[in-house]
């Protein structure tokens, strides 16, 4: 779901990257500090890990398929930090190798899915305590999801207000939240479902095959 | 030196780019860029316009119906979007053949080794990932059900994670043991 270049204004893609840059430097303090020198190898394969989830993809009803989105699955096995980072790293590798997203949407489209997503999973997951329900964990996934897809809607649905010429034609993405929140909250609200589910599913198995070896 | 040289130049460019509305200066822009691609043009070209055609396409056709529906302009608008989306995939691409990422990094040895070990280990996941697919799709003569391609789906991703966990382990015990977390190293 993330964005490319050329659709959101200097100012909102500025603006993120001064909200995101100390995010990224606290998140590597984080992350070194609790891993010292296991970190490097830790976020690559992480990371590499990230990068292969997003290209796994979610059977949906009538046989189509959406990619797997990863971060609730990242969060809840390995953290919010480790998984911010990993996946910041993946937007980044994904815009510079594949040129896939976009550089100047990269911290954007890093703040919403990887620190808000990723922070609603944690936040959800804590609030449900220690409860070991399926529910447990589709919820937090599905909230991650539908928080970061409701953030990424408003974030394009704000670029009408922040530049048009001066016939009033847009400068940058063109429709505002009553187009951009239902036409990407809604199918969120299925594939965050569907996430859920998966996640649940991933976790179950390795514990039991932990349990057994 | 040559490959950071590259990304601050096209970085500065993208970002310029973004501060550029009229579509005539982004059309100029746009053949000028081709033109210095040289023979590897129409490559680069028709790679950026796969990558931005989908969303490019899905916004200009609302956007059309909704301004002619308005009974507005949206000629200016469709040629702004376009050329400026498809002048920084087009810029983007160039960048991707002339920079080598790793070697950019060079100056910051933990941000390469970094980006090498998550490079390589993308691919070796990736090929196990493949190796997966085509395992269930050669033990499904017909089309499985959903709940069987779930919990393929499923399998996966946890084959996926275990994975990881191990090489992590392994790659930091082989990092140790060619001295990589020696200080002299990092410095």
């Amino acid at each position: 779901m993330h964005i490319p270049d050329g659709l959101i204004a200097p100012q909102a893609y500025l603006a993120a990257a001064a909200i995101a840059i100390p995010c990224w430097a606290y998140a590597v303090k984080r992350v070194s500090t609790a891993l010292d020198e296991a970190a490097i190898p830790r976020l690559a394969v992480l990371t590499a890990l990230a990068f292969v989830l997003s290209t796994i993809m979610l059977p949906l009803p009538g046989g189509t398929s959406a990619h797997l989105y990863g971060m609730g699955l990242l969060v809840l096995a390995f953290g919010l930090w480790p998984a911010f980072l990993a996946f910041s790293l993946v937007l980044a590798l994904q815009a510079l190798l594949l040129g896939a997203g976009g550089i100047t949407a990269l911290p954007v489209n890093a703040l919403t899915m990887g620190l808000v997503g990723g922070a609603v999973v944690v936040g959800a997951r804590s609030l449900l305590g220690a409860s070991r329900s399926a529910w447990a964990t589709v919820l937090p996934v599905w909230l991650g999801v539908v928080v970061a897809a409701t953030g990424l809607a408003l974030v394009l649905g704000a670029q009408p207000l922040l530049g048009s010429d001066a016939a009033g034609r847009p400068l940058f993405f063109p429709f505002g939240p009553a187009v951009t929140l239902p036409v990407i909250v809604l199918p969120h609200m299925i594939i965050g479902l569907l996430e859920g589910v998966l996640t649940w599913m991933v976790l179950g198995m390795l514990e039991s095959r932990r349990a057994t070896t | 030196m040559r490959d950071r040289a590259i990304l601050l130049c096209w970085l500065s460019a993208v970002v310029a780019i973004t501060f550029v509305h009229d579509p005539r200066v982004l059309g100029a822009l746009l053949l000028i860029s081709l033109a210095a691609q040289g023979r590897s043009a129409p490559k680069i070209a028709l790679r950026a316009l796969v990558a931005v055609a989908l969303v490019n396409v899905t916004v200009s056709a609302a956007f059309v119906v909704s301004a002619w529906l308005a009974g507005a302009d949206w000629m200016t608008f469709v040629l702004r979007l376009n050329l400026r989306v498809f002048l920084l995939a087009l810029l983007t691409f160039w960048m991707i053949r002339h920079v080598d990422l790793a070697r950019a990094a060079a100056p910051w040895p933990s941000l390469q080794f970094l980006v090498v070990l998550a490079l390589g280990q993308i691919r070796t996941f990736t090929s196990l990932l493949a190796d997966y697919r085509m395992a269930f799709s050669s033990r499904s003569p017909t089309r499985p059900p959903l709940r069987v391609r779930f919990g393929s789906a499923g399998r996966q991703a946890s084959a996926m994670l275990e994975k990881a966990e191990r090489q992590s382990e392994e790659l930091n015990q082989g990092m140790r043991a060619r001295g990589f977390f020696d200080r002299e190293f990092l410095q």
